[in-house]
């Protein structure tokens, strides 16, 4: 019965769609219309409300839509979204205030002499306003309105004009920062939790084991990962694009003639070419930059494009007139003097330690205020010229208000999808499909494209990638990164947006363009870039480290890096370190024999004993490398044969789940029929018919599953296990190597700290004697808690605390309090001695040592990775690895 | 077939005004109700009903007794009185046209968005200098230990700044005429840049600069909403819409406001309003916070946005149902009448 409603609420749900009533409604609408209905015909044929439900009831499910709804605000972890007004808003002021539009016509002017210059120009701007509207009727119309009367008039061939002019307008789709991506990001980030379940679920089910380990587990994506992710592949479409224009312009001149620019290219050109291009491009870097490098959240860069383009604004609405520039030069004044006091001093209001850091905060706070000024004024001049302030408001809280119902509206309708089964369905229909992931995949890619024809993007992302991402992404074999799904699943959509004959950029484009371009001149010049997103498509699909390497990047250079000790980066890292430890052997060798050569009897004992140890377990490092290489090889040769064995038992498992599952439902039903009063004999018989057939294939099934399956399944495991030891113990010998090192030299390099914190014990023994022993311990306490601070000097606070202790309860013991004191002196004065002597003669060597091991041996107890390193293992993290014989 | 139920069914205008007034005011009292349920020791309709017999008792179910039964046909005499005064006034007032009616729907919905959008103007900016005083621990110098403790619990804090604050929202939204919402956008833009210049010169963050912009931008959307509806920006599937007649696009609009517009709406109404569980009436009876402890105090004004959202929705709904279904009665000239070619080709294509 779930199919029945299940296809009914499809059925509903397009004819809602298609009635054209705000989609925003439609969705939950028909969600709610069908759970009523399911629950209506269930209380009345079956007594139950939620009998035609797979599970719960009407009520439950209904719940469950509101409280996905209210999870949009109600949830810190979806507050990427509130990007979403912020970049709106940037992109509407940006296009009230023309900006936008001066940047089309002094590019035009700037690239119109060469050939196809114009063509190349537009697709140009088409990326940077991507960058700043995203919203794909608005920037084609825009371009449409702009730059198509401009390309005729200069004699473009007419299907060259529109398509260049659509598959630009498209660009903002995938050009970060794109509101769509926003929205994959989330949708995603869920998708990949429950995938991570999924897959979870999956393991402890096959291997019997409690904990997935962590590098088997799914990479999510944020809307900065999306960003960073999006970044290569939608610069590879613009140089597409480009590179397309400028051979057609060479081959056919006459399709895309140059544009000669008809003024003299004096100061004043310069100036006005300057000042419409700068300020938009700086601004994009700023936003884009400050993402990439790690520095601001998605939200803040969204508000310091916001702020950037009402400063713009601010000059730009009031051309002409007097005190033009004053509020923008005020305001660039203010972030050069604060970036040259961030430079100068710590501005950390909370931490503020002495006249100088004062004096600096007072300046940076009159500079954000003189900033403020200038924002309140641009705000004012925007409020006041043609209420341009107001429109932009307006169409911002619209548009804000247009995405967000409709995510909202999505989360009723798939909570009713699930309601009726329809998810299971959508996964038992994607994995019984043969061939794998990637027959998945493309079906999917296939559905997307199609639904493209009819939804916009963010109707497609909010409503088919919860369903469908969880599956896709919980695969082993192609164990996919969300960012590529969700890159792929944008370059899909816009493509889908540039095929005739639906493709909503053609039907904008159609809208604004004049009569004497025919439609089918706009189906011509779309069929170019249709094959130039294919191209790209196919070099994301088949690279996805283009896709997996910026997001890889920046998570592993950022301030809040992994350290290099973190189990996901271990097999990247030592695929990295292998090579190295085989062209460097004798190096290491020698840097080892040569610091263990060093005269240590200085130290005291347990230390010089860790020390002499660590030598041992560095020299044994080649060793073990050559265990898990060997191990490692193993694993591979032996993988060659046996995957295709270990699909072909895996999806016979699956099967296998299947029919035990059905049996099970049988077997139910078999139970609630004989309860019956009275038991209807003809479908008993019938149950217990399928039962036995059930149970025969279950038993032909179980001895199909081959002999070889079994030993090679255990002999696999053998090996995997072996590399799994011959790793852990790679991994603890390079720990125990670095770790006496790394503990004498800080010692050593305390040895100051400690030569100062000398003076604590001063004076202690008049205290002793001369103070109560309340206040006397008090201030015992005090110095204890110094000492507490340094490396290495324990036992000397442990005296200190006992000389403490002596003058405890009734009858305080100032002799042995005395005694306890002069032992902690003692212990020190040795401290002291036998460092300062170990740091004038050791810590030079040492120092080498370290430098000559800290990237290799001591890597993973470094705090983080160095740039090099990052790099490489970014690179390696952004393959996706096969991980299905773990499963 | 559905065309022609609405052409008789627009032929009695009064019958249709009746029936949005009702709908509208059932609305209204539904809120009023759930005051009585979850705040006052009043039964509630629903109580009351069940105890006369004409509701299914739910497993728990009391009867009615002494205070509870007289303020339950208190209760009962007035919503019957209220409903029975919206038909009179329909009934009365011959003159209005169904459009009149839409637009009077249309103030209310926009007096309702007005005063939610001051009162989390209000409320936002008093209680995040009220957080940040808090947190720095300035407050003890202002109001003095007992008031900073007191400002410390989230009840005191929403009986005595945040209700008296969304009182006078109501009131400023009273002689107030314009749209308001909509400035939320910019206040967003400050708040989050406000995060942006403390974090990076002054390096300070704490957690009510986050959930000030939070606070401003649910309500910036759900708020939204309604005038947006008004203005047609919801986005359409418009395919074969923008090839409907006039006459066509009013159906569609009529019937999706009944069928799948006002159903969302009360779905969310009664589903967040049915126990004291629920997740609308939970958060506000409990006066719920952010886990980040110094936060503001407004989280469970949020789950009222879920209700300021649901209402003027509805009345939204209710006005776009009236004036699509004044677009039947208009005469209009017979040329129109394209409606019966179904799916003609999307919009432009054939030129």
């Amino acid at each position: 019965m779930e199919l029945v409603f299940l296809c009914l609420l499809i059925l509903v749900m397009v004819v809602a769609l298609s009635s054209g009533f705000p989609v925003a409604f439609a969705l939950p609408g028909s969600a709610i219309i069908t759970i009523a209905l399911a629950a209506g015909t269930g209380y009345l044929f079956a007594d139950d409300a939620s009998a035609y439900f797979a599970q719960d009831g009407p009520s439950q499910w209904l719940t469950a839509g509101i409280t996905n709804f209210r999870s949009l605000y109600w949830e810190v972890e979806r507050d990427t979204l509130i990007a979403i007004p912020l970049f709106v808003f940037m992109g509407i002021m940006l296009e009230r205030s023309r900006i936008a539009e001066d940047l089309l016509v002094s590019m035009a002017q700037l690239f119109g002499p060469i050939p196809g210059g114009l063509g190349i120009s537009v697709v140009f701007v088409g990326a940077l306003l991507a960058a700043t509207t995203g919203i794909l009727g608005a920037t084609v119309i825009a371009m449409g309105l702009i730059s198509l009367p401009a390309m005729l008039r200069n004699n473009y061939s007419r299907p060259l004009a529109t398509g260049t002019i659509c598959a630009s307008g498209t660009l903002g789709q995938i050009i970060p920062p794109s509101i769509v991506l926003i929205i994959l990001a989330d949708q995603l980030s869920n998708a990949a939790d429950q995938a991570s379940t999924l897959r979870k679920a999956e393991y402890k089910e096959l291997t019997g084991e409690f904990a997935l380990p962590s590098e088997l587990d799914i990479s999510s994506a944020s809307a900065g990962d999306m960003f960073m992710g999006a970044m290569i592949p939608g610069l590879i479409l613009v140089g597409l694009y480009m590179l397309y224009i400028l051979v057609v312009a060479i081959l056919k001149p006459n399709t895309a003639p140059p544009v000669p620019y008809e003024g003299s290219y004096d100061r004043k050109y310069a100036i006005s070419v300057a000042l419409s291009l700068v300020p938009p491009l700086t601004l994009i870097f700023v936003v884009l930059g400050s993402i990439i490098l790690g520095i601001a959240t998605v939200n803040q860069a969204g508000a310091i494009g916001a702020v950037g383009a009402i400063i713009m604004g601010g000059y730009r609405l009031t051309q002409g007139r007097r005190h033009q520039y004053t509020p923008t030069i005020m305001a660039v004044v203010a972030i050069a003097v604060i970036v040259m006091l961030l430079q100068a001093a710590d501005l950390n209001i909370k931490k503020i330690a002495n006249q100088q850091e004062f004096v600096s905060v007072l300046l940076a706070g009159a500079a954000v205020l003189v900033f403020v000024a200038a924002l309140v004024w641009s705000i004012w001049r925007a409020y006041r010229i043609n209420n341009t302030l107001v429109s932009v408001m307006v169409d911002t809280a619209k548009t804000t208000s247009m995405v967000f119902i409709i995510l909202i509206g999505a989360a009723m309708l798939t909570s009713a999808f699930r309601a009726f089964g329809g998810e299971e369905l959508v996964r038992h229909f994607l994995t019984g499909l043969p061939g794998g992931f990637w027959t998945q995949f493309l079906v999917v890619m296939l559905v997307i494209f199609l639904l493209g024809f009819f939804l916009d993007f963010i109707e497609i992302a909010v409503v088919v990638v919860p369903i469908v991402a969880p599956i896709l992404l919980s695969d082993t074999s192609a164990n996919i990164t969300a960012v590529w799904l969700g890159v792929m699943i944008g370059l899909n959509i816009q493509t889908s947006f540039l095929t005739p004959p639906f493709g909503f950029a053609l039907f904008y484009l159609r809208g604004v363009a004049p009569p004497e371009v025919k439609t089918t001149h706009i189906y011509k010049g779309a069929v170019a870039f249709i094959a130039l997103q294919l191209v790209g498509l196919a070099i994301a699909g088949y690279f996805p480290s283009l896709v997996n390497y910026m997001p890889n990047r920046t998570h592993l250079t950022a301030d809040t890096a992994p350290p290099p000790v973190n189990p996901r980066l271990q097999l990247c890292i030592e695929e990295d370190l292998f090579p190295y430890y085989a062209d460097n052997r004798q190096p290491l060798l020698d840097a080892i024999e040569k610091a263990r050569g060093l005269d240590y009897s200085m130290l005291p004992e347990d230390l010089r004993e860790d020390m002499m140890s660590g030598f041992d377990t560095a020299a044994s490092t080649f060793d073990r490398v050559a265990a898990v290489e060997g191990t490692a090889a193993a694993v591979a040769g032996f993988s060659g044969g046996f995957r295709a064995l270990h699909q072909q038992a895996r999806r016979m498992q699956r099967g296998l789940d299947k029919l035990e599952g059905e049996l099970e439902e049988a077997r139910r039903q078999l139970v609630r029929l004989e309860r019956r009063d009275p038991p209807p004999q003809d479908l008993i018989a019938e149950t217990t018919g399928t039962i036995r057939q059930l149970e025969t294939e279950l038993a032909a099934l179980e001895q199909g599953m081959s002999e070889t399956w079994g030993v090679q399944h255990s002999q696999y495991k053998e090996l995997a296990k072996a590399d799994k030891i011959a790793r852990g113990q790679y991994r603890r010998g390079v720990d125990e190597a670095y770790e006496p090192l790394a503990k004498l030299r800080t010692l050593l390099l305390d040895v100051d700290a400690l030569e100062d914190a000398g003076t604590i014990l001063d004076g202690v023994d008049r205290i002793i004697l001369d103070e109560t022993a309340e206040t006397a311990m008090d201030l015992i306490k005090e110095r204890e808690g110094v000492l507490s601070e340094l490396e290495g000097a324990s036992a000397i606070r442990s005296a200190l605390s006992k000389a403490r202790r002596a003058l405890r309860g009734d009858s305080p013991d100032q002799e042995k309090s005395l005694a306890q004191l002069a032992s902690a002196r003692e212990l020190y004065r040795g401290e002291l001695d036998w460092r300062r002597e170990a740091a004038s003669t050791l810590l030079q060597p040492l120092n080498a040592y370290n430098n000559a091991i800290r990237e290799s041996i001591g890597l993973r107890m470094q705090d983080r990775l160095p740039l090099d390193k990052a790099k490489s293992v970014a690179t390696c993290l952004s393959h996706h690895r096969d991980i299905s014989l773990h499963f | 077939m559905l065309i022609r139920l609405l052409e008789i069914a627009a032929g009695y205008p009064r019958l249709l005004r009746v029936l949005a007034a009702l709908m509208v005011s059932a609305m209204l009292l539904f809120l009023v109700d759930n005051f009585f349920v979850y705040w006052t020791e009043w039964p509630g309709i629903g109580a009351f009903l069940t105890h006369q017999g004409l509701l299914t008792p739910a497993r728990n179910f009391k009867a009615l007794e002494g205070f509870p039964l007289i303020a339950g046909w208190i209760q009962f005499l007035l919503f019957a009185a209220t409903l029975l005064l919206v038909v009179w006034w329909v009934i009365r007032t011959p003159g209005r046209d169904m459009d009149d009616d839409g637009r009077l729907f249309d103030a209310l919905a926009s007096y309702f968005t007005r005063m939610a959008f001051w009162a989390v103007l209000l409320v936002g900016l008093a209680d995040s200098v009220i957080s940040f005083l808090r947190v720095e621990g300035f407050l003890p110098y202002i109001v003095g230990d007992h008031l900073t403790t007191q400002l410390g619990r989230s009840i005191f804090r929403g009986t005595w700044v945040h209700y008296p604050l969304v009182g006078i929202a109501a009131v400023i939204a009273l002689f107030s005429r314009s749209i308001g919402f909509i400035w939320l956008s910019l206040m967003i833009v400050a708040a989050e840049f406000t995060i942006v210049i403390s974090r990076f010169v002054f390096s300070y963050e704490q957690a009510f600069q986050g959930d000030v912009v939070r606070f401003w931008y649910a309500g910036l959307f759900l708020f939204a909403s309604a005038y947006t509806l008004m203005h047609d920006g919801h986005v359409r599937v418009d395919v074969l819409y923008t090839n409907f007649s006039e006459r066509g696009q009013a159906v569609t609009n009529a019937l999706g406001s009944l069928l799948l517009g006002l159903p969302l709406c009360w779905t969310i109404m009664i589903l967040g309003t049915s126990s004291r569980g629920s997740i609308i009436i939970s958060p506000l009876l409990s006066y719920e916070i952010s886990q980040s402890g110094f936060g503001m105090y407004t989280k469970y004004l949020m789950a009222a946005y879920l209700m300021v959202f649901a209402l003027t929705m509805g009345i939204q709904f209710v006005s776009f149902f009236l004036s699509n279904m004044a677009r039947f009665t208009v005469p209009r000239d017979e040329t129109d009448e394209r409606l019966a070619e179904p799916g003609g080709a999307p919009r432009g294509v054939e030129a």
